[in-house]
C-alpha cells in the first residue's frame, strides 16, 4: 500500500478542516475572518499564476481586482440587474485589459513589469475617482437587503463561506493542472531564464500573455466576490495600491509559484492580522502595523523563500531522521 | 516626545487589560461599539474622536453636576437603568469598508454590543451600517459626509450630525445677509478635496448656489495628498472671486493659506469648511496669515464657566489640545445615543431604536449650537445646524448668525496684513 | 505671466522629487533592488528637523546638516541589519522585506509622534520675494536650489571621486571590484547611507513649506517612482531631469486641466514612455 506522504496527509487535513469550519466556528465573526481568508487566498492564488510561477511580479493586480468589483454592482445601480450578473462583463473587460497591458509591459523585465503595472493600477484608481458615471469618489453601493437569492445578499456568511471555497478549489484545481501540463513547464522554463527558454522556442511572449489572462479572470472574479461580500466598492478599496500589495506579501509569505503557498501565506497572515487589530487596534497607537510590518520584515529575513519552504525543510529534516533510525 | 511614548504604552497595557481581563460582573453594563479609523490617513481625526468620546462616556458614568443641563450629566451612570455605567468597546477600521464591516459583526456577535457609533469616512459607515441594519442593532453616524448614508430606508441608522446640504444653505442664508449688509458677493469659487467628503459638500454648495443665484466663478477639485497647491491659487487669483470656499483636509488647508500669501493673492473672504481648518494644527501653524478666514462651526469653547468651556477643559485634561468641531459633533451624537439608551430604559435593541426616533433634545441640553436633536423617518437629525466663526489673533470667534455672535465680523478679511 | 509663475513653481518642486528620487536610483541602479521604504525615508527626515528644530534651535543649515547624519546612520543601519540579508534571496522576498520595513517605519513614527499632523515653526526662511512679478516663496526657493545643487554633488561624487568610482564598479561588476580589492558590502552600506540621506534632507527641506503626518511617505515614494523609472534606473542625473520634468507636469496640468488630472496625466505619460523606450530617459538599455 502506497503511504500518504506527509505533505499529502497535511493538504487532507487542512481541506477537511476547511469544509468543517463554518460548523464548528458559527460565530458570524469567526465566518467572516474565515471568508476573508478565502477570498485573499483567492486573489493572492490568481496572483500567483502570472507573479509566481510565470516570475513576473506585477504590484498592479488591483486593476483585475477593482474591474471585477465594479462591474457587479454598476449594472445592478444602473439597471437592477443582481449584481452576479456583472461578473462575466468584469471577467471580460479584464481579460481585455490584461492584453492591452501585457502586450507593451511583456516586452519589460524585472523591474520595469512591476513598475509598469503599479502605474497603470494608479491611473485607473486616479480615473475612476473622477469619473462620475462609476460614482468617481463616494464609490457603488450593493442591494442593502437581498430581493431573492440570486442578489447573493445574504445575512450570515456560511452561503459566502462556501460558494468563496468552492471557486479557491477550482481555481488550486486548475493551477494544478496548468503545473503539470506543457504549459506549467514553460512558466517555469520562462522564470528561471527567459532568453534560453525563448533560444529552445518556447513561445515567451505568448505564454506569458496567457498566464496574464488566467490570472486576470480569477483576479476578477475575487473583486466581484469581494464587492457582492462587502455591498460596497470605492476606488480606494478597488484599485487602491494596498489590494495589490496584499497579494504580493500573501504569496510571497507563503510560497510563490508553488501551488499551496499563497493558501499557506493567507492562513498566516489573515488571522494575524485579525488578531493584532482584536488586540491592540482599539488603543488606536499603531501596535497592529508596528507587529504586522515587523513579521513580514522577519520572514523576508529568515525565510526569503516563503513559509511553505520551511514546511518542506521539516519534512525532509523529519523523513531523514526516520531514515537514519 | 517622552510624554506620547507614556500615553501609547499606556494605552497598549490598557488595551491588553481590557482584553485579557474582561469584568465578568460588569454584566449591567451598556455596551457601545465605536469603529473609527485610529490608523492610516484618517487616524488623526479618529483618534480625537476617541478621546472625545471617552470624556463624554466620563461624563455620563460619573456625576458631573457643574455641567447644567446636559443630559445625563448630573447623575452617576444610567438612572433609568439601575445607575448602569456605558462600557465602551473601540474598534479600528483602518479607513477600509470590508474591515469596518467586519468590526461590525465582531462588535455585535463577539462582544454583545448593545448599539453601535461610528464610523467617520462615509465608505466605512456604508457598509457599517448595513451590518447593523441587518441585525437589528442601532446605529448612530457621528459624522460622515455622503448623503445617502440616512435615507436608503434603514430603520436602524440614525446620524446626529448636520450634513452637506445644511451646511450649503447655512453659507447661502450668510451670503444673503452678507449682501444686504452691502458686501459684494458676485460669484465664488468652490474648491474641494476630492474624496467623498469633500466632493458631497462641494456638490451641496454648488447645487444651493444655484437656487440663490449667485455664480460659482470657478470649482477646482484636487487631491488632498498634494504637495503643492500654488496652480490652484493661481486659477483663484486669475478669476477673483468675492469669497472662496475651501473644503479642505489639514495638510491641505495649511498649504493653501501659506501659498495664498506667498503668491501674494488675497480673496475678499475665505471661508473653510470645517475640518482642515478646525483641525488643532491649523491654527499654530497659520494664525499669522490667515487673519479675517471663515469657518463653519457648531462648536464654540465659550466663556469661562460655561458647560461648554468646562466639556473643553476636560478634553484638554486628557489629549492637550482644544476640542474641535469634529470630535465635538461626534460627541453630540455620543449624548444624544446615551439619552435614548436611557429613556429606553433597556438595553433591549427594540426599545433603543424607538427611543431614538422620539428624541427631542432641545438647545439647552446640548453642548453644540444645534436648535435640538430631533430624528426624521430616515434618522438624519433636522434640528442640526451650525455657527459661522472667524478667526480673530489665535482663537476663532463666533460671528454668525448675528443672535448669536460674540465678535464683530471683519469682512474684507485682512490675511496676513497688520 | 501666470504662466511662468506656475513653470517656476512646478521646477522648484521638481527639484526637491529629484532629490529623494536621486537616492532611489542610487540603490535601484546599483543593486537592481526596489525600496519600497524610500518614502518613509522622507518621513523620517521631516520628523528629524522638526525635532532638531526644537531641541537645538539651529537655522535650516543646522537641521539640514544633522539631518542629514541621522538618516545616513539608519540607511547604513537598514542595510546592515536586513538589506545585506535579502539581497542573496529572491526578489519577492526583497519586495517584501521592504515592504515591511515601510510599515514598521511608518507606524513607529506613528507611535512616537501620533497621528497629528504637524509642521515646522517659523524660521528666517519664511515669506516670499517678489521677481518682476512673479512670486517666489523663500523656502521653496532655497529648497529647491539646494535641492539640485546637492543631486549635482551626489552626482559628481559618483563619476569624480575614487569612493564613487568603487561604487560604480561595484554596481558594474562585483566580482571583479572584489578582484580590485572593494568591499562590496563596505560600498552598498554607503550607497543606503547616502540614499537615506539624501531622502532625508529632501524632507527636511519640504517641511520648511509642507505640514505631515506619518502617513506622508507613501505620496512621496510613489512619486519617486515615477522619477526613478521615467529617467532610468541608476541614473542620478537622469532622475534629476525627470524630478524636475515631472514637477514641471504637474504644475502645468494641474493649472490648465485641473488638479485632479495632473497625477492622470504623468501616470499616462509614464505608461507611454515605458512603452517607447523601456530604459527611460537616460537608462542603459
Amino acid at each position: 500500500m502506497k503511504r500518504l506522504s506527509p505533505t499529502r496527509l497535511g493538504i487532507a487535513v487542512f481541506a477537511v478542516g476547511l469544509l468543517l469550519y463554518p460548523l464548528v466556528f458559527t460565530n458570524p465573526f469567526y465566518l467572516d475572518i474565515g471568508v476573508t481568508f478565502l477570498l485573499a487566498a483567492i486573489s493572492a492564488s490568481a496572483w500567483n499564476i502570472v507573479g509566481g510561477y510565470a516570475g513576473q511580479i506585477s504590484v498592479g493586480h488591483s486593476m483585475f481586482f477593482g474591474l471585477g468589483a465594479y462591474a457587479p454592482l454598476l449594472f445592478y445601480q444602473l439597471l437592477g440587474w443582481p449584481p452576479m450578473a456583472g461578473i462575466p462583463i468584469g471577467i471580460a473587460a479584464s481579460v481585455v485589459l490584461a492584453i492591452i497591458i501585457g502586450m507593451p509591459t511583456f516586452r519589460l523585465t524585472g523591474h520595469y513589469f512591476s513598475m509598469a503595472t503599479i502605474a497603470v493600477a494608479e491611473l485607473i484608481r486616479i480615473f475612476t475617482g473622477t469619473w462620475d458615471f462609476v460614482g468617481a469618489a463616494i464609490g457603488l453601493q450593493g442591494p442593502a437587503t437581498a430581493r431573492g437569492w440570486w442578489d447573493l445578499t445574504f445575512r450570515g456568511e456560511t452561503p459566502y463561506y462556501y460558494i468563496f471555497l468552492g471557486v479557491l478549489a477550482a481555481l488550486l484545481f486548475i493551477t494544478h493542472t496548468i503545473e503539470r501540463r506543457r504549459f506549467g513547464y514553460y512558466l517555469r522554463a520562462i522564470k528561471a531564464r527567459e532568453r534560453a527558454a525563448r533560444s529552445l522556442g518556447v513561445p515567451v511572449l505568448q505564454i506569458k500573455m496567457q498566464a496574464l489572462m488566467l490570472s486576470a479572470i480569477f483576479t476578477s472574479l475575487a473583486g466581484s466576490l469581494y464587492a457582492i461580500k462587502t455591498g460596497f466598492i470605492d476606488p480606494e478599496s478597488g484599485f487602491g495600491i494596498l489590494v495589490s500589495v496584499q497579494m504580493v506579501i500573501i504569496a510571497a509569505l507563503g510560497g510563490a509559484g508553488t501551488l499551496f503557498g499563497p493558501v499557506f501565506g493567507a492562513l498566516i497572515l489573515i488571522p494575524l492580522q485579525s488578531a493584532t487589530n482584536t488586540w491592540f487596534g482599539g488603543g488606536g497607537s499603531g501596535l497592529t502595523y508596528i507587529l504586522y510590518g515587523g513579521i513580514i520584515v522577519l520572514i523576508a529575513r529568515f525565510e526569503p523563500g516563503g513559509l511553505f519552504e520551511l514546511w518542506h525543510r521539516v519534512i525532509a529534516k523529519y523523513r531523514s531522521r526516520r531514515d537514519a533510525a | 516626545m517622552d510624554r506620547s511614548w507614556m500615553k501609547s504604552a499606556a494605552a497598549v497595557a490598557a488595551c491588553l487589560l481590557l482584553f485579557g481581563a474582561r469584568p465578568a460582573g460588569a454584566a449591567d453594563a451598556v455596551k457601545i461599539g465605536i469603529i473609527w479609523p485610529l490608523t492610516g490617513n484618517a487616524a488623526a481625526a479618529g483618534q480625537a474622536s476617541k478621546a472625545a468620546a471617552e470624556v463624554a462616556a466620563d461624563i455620563v458614568n460619573n456625576a458631573h453636576p457643574e455641567l447644567g443641563d446636559l443630559p445625563l450629566a448630573k447623575t452617576a451612570g444610567l438612572p433609568n437603568l439601575g445607575g448602569a455605567k456605558l462600557e465602551l468597546v473601540f474598534a479600528d477600521h483602518q479607513g477600509n469598508p470590508s474591515l469596518a464591516q467586519q468590526l461590525a459583526t465582531r462588535l455585535i456577535t463577539q462582544d454583545k454590543v448593545n448599539v453601535l457609533m461610528g464610523a467617520y469616512q462615509s465608505s466605512c459607515s456604508f457598509t457599517a451600517t448595513a451590518v447593523a441594519e441587518r441585525y437589528g442593532v442601532p446605529f448612530m453616524v457621528g459624522e460622515s459626509a455622503a448623503l445617502n448614508i440616512t435615507g436608503r430606508g434603514f430603520k436602524w441608522v440614525f446620524r446626529g450630525t448636520p450634513i452637506a446640504s445644511d451646511y450649503a444653505r447655512t453659507y447661502m442664508r450668510f451670503f444673503a445677509d452678507m449682501k444686504q449688509q452691502g458686501k459684494k458677493i458676485d460669484s465664488i469659487a468652490i474648491v474641494n478635496e476630492n474624496t467623498d467628503y469633500g466632493t458631497s459638500v462641494a456638490d451641496a454648495i454648488a447645487e444651493e448656489a444655484k437656487k440663490a443665484n449667485i455664480p460659482v466663478a470657478i470649482r477646482i477639485p484636487y487631491s488632498a495628498s498634494s504637495t503643492d497647491v500654488s496652480a490652484q491659487v493661481l486659477q483663484l487669483k486669475e478669476k477673483r472671486p468675492d469669497v472662496v470656499i475651501f473644503i479642505s483636509y489639514t495638510a491641505d488647508s495649511i498649504l493653501y493659506m501659506k501659498t495664498l500669501k506667498n503668491l501674494d493673492y488675497k480673496p475678499p473672504m475665505i471661508i473653510g469648511d470645517d475640518t482642515g481648518f478646525s483641525d488643532p494644527s491649523f491654527i499654530p501653524a497659520v494664525a499669522d496669515i490667515a487673519q479675517g478666514v471663515m469657518n463653519r462651526s457648531a462648536w464654540a469653547i465659550g466663556k469661562p464657566g460655561s458647560v461648554t468651556y468646562k466639556i473643553n477643559e476636560m478634553y484638554k485634561a486628557k489629549t492637550g489640545r482644544d476640542l474641535d468641531d469634529t470630535s465635538a459633533r461626534n460627541m453630540q451624537s455620543f449624548f444624544a445615543l446615551a439619552d435614548a439608551i436611557n429613556r429606553a430604559g433597556s438595553t433591549d435593541p427594540e426599545k433603543i431604536r424607538v427611543a431614538l426616533t422620539e428624541t427631542d433634545l432641545k438647545p439647552e441640553q446640548l453642548m453644540m449650537g444645534y436648535q435640538g436633536v430631533k430624528f426624521d423617518h430616515t434618522g438624519q437629525n433636522i434640528l442640526a445646524s451650525t455657527y459661522l466663526i472667524q478667526l480673530h489673533g489665535k482663537a476663532y470667534d463666533l460671528v454668525w448668525p448675528e443672535k448669536a455672535a460674540t465678535a464683530q465680523l471683519q469682512w474684507p478679511m485682512a490675511g496676513w496684513a497688520k | 505671466m501666470l504662466l511662468v509663475q506656475v513653470v517656476v513653481g512646478g521646477l522648484l518642486l521638481g527639484a526637491i522629487y529629484a532629490l529623494f528620487s536621486s537616492g532611489l536610483t542610487l540603490i535601484w541602479g546599483m543593486m537592481n533592488f526596489i525600496n519600497f521604504a524610500h518614502g518613509e525615508f522622507v518621513m523620517l527626515g521631516m520628523y528629524a528637523a522638526l525635532l532638531v528644530v526644537v531641541w537645538l534651535g539651529g537655522g535650516p543649515a543646522v537641521f539640514g546638516l544633522a539631518v542629514a547624519l541621522l538618516l545616513f546612520f539608519l540607511g547604513v543601519a537598514v542595510y546592515a541589519s536586513l538589506i545585506r540579508h535579502v539581497l542573496r534571496g529572491p526578489m519577492l522576498a526583497q519586495i517584501l522585506s521592504t515592504f515591511g520595513l515601510a510599515l514598521l517605519l511608518r507606524y513607529t513614527a506613528f507611535w512616537i509622534f501620533s497621528a497629528n499632523f504637524v509642521s515646522l515653526p517659523e524660521t528666517w526662511l519664511s515669506g516670499s520675494v517678489d521677481v518682476g512679478g512673479i512670486w517666489l516663496p523663500i523656502p521653496q526657493l532655497i529648497a529647491g536650489l539646494l535641492a539640485i545643487t546637492l543631486t549635482i554633488v551626489l552626482h559628481l561624487l559618483l563619476t569624480r571621486t575614487t569612493v564613487g568610482s568603487r561604487l560604480l564598479a561595484v554596481s558594474e561588476d562585483r566580482t571583479a571590484a572584489m578582484l580590485m580589492g572593494i568591499r562590496p558590502d563596505r560600498m552598498q552600506a554607503l550607497a543606503w547611507g547616502l540614499s537615506a540621506s539624501a531622502a532625508g534632507i529632501a524632507g527636511a527641506l519640504m517641511a520648511t513649506a509642507y505640514p505631515w503626518s506619518p502617513s506622508v511617505g507613501e505620496t512621496f515614494g510613489l512619486i519617486a517612482f515615477v522619477v526613478v523609472a521615467l529617467g532610468g534606473f541608476g541614473s542620478v542625473p537622469g532622475a534629476m531631469y525627470a524630478g524636475l520634468i515631472i514637477g514641471l507636469i504637474q504644475s502645468v496640468s494641474a493649472f490648465w486641466l485641473g488638479p485632479i488630472y495632473k497625477d492622470i496625466v504623468v501616470y499616462a505619460l509614464f505608461a507611454v514612455l515605458l512603452w517607447l523606450r523601456p530604459q527611460g530617459l537616460m537608462g542603459r538599455a
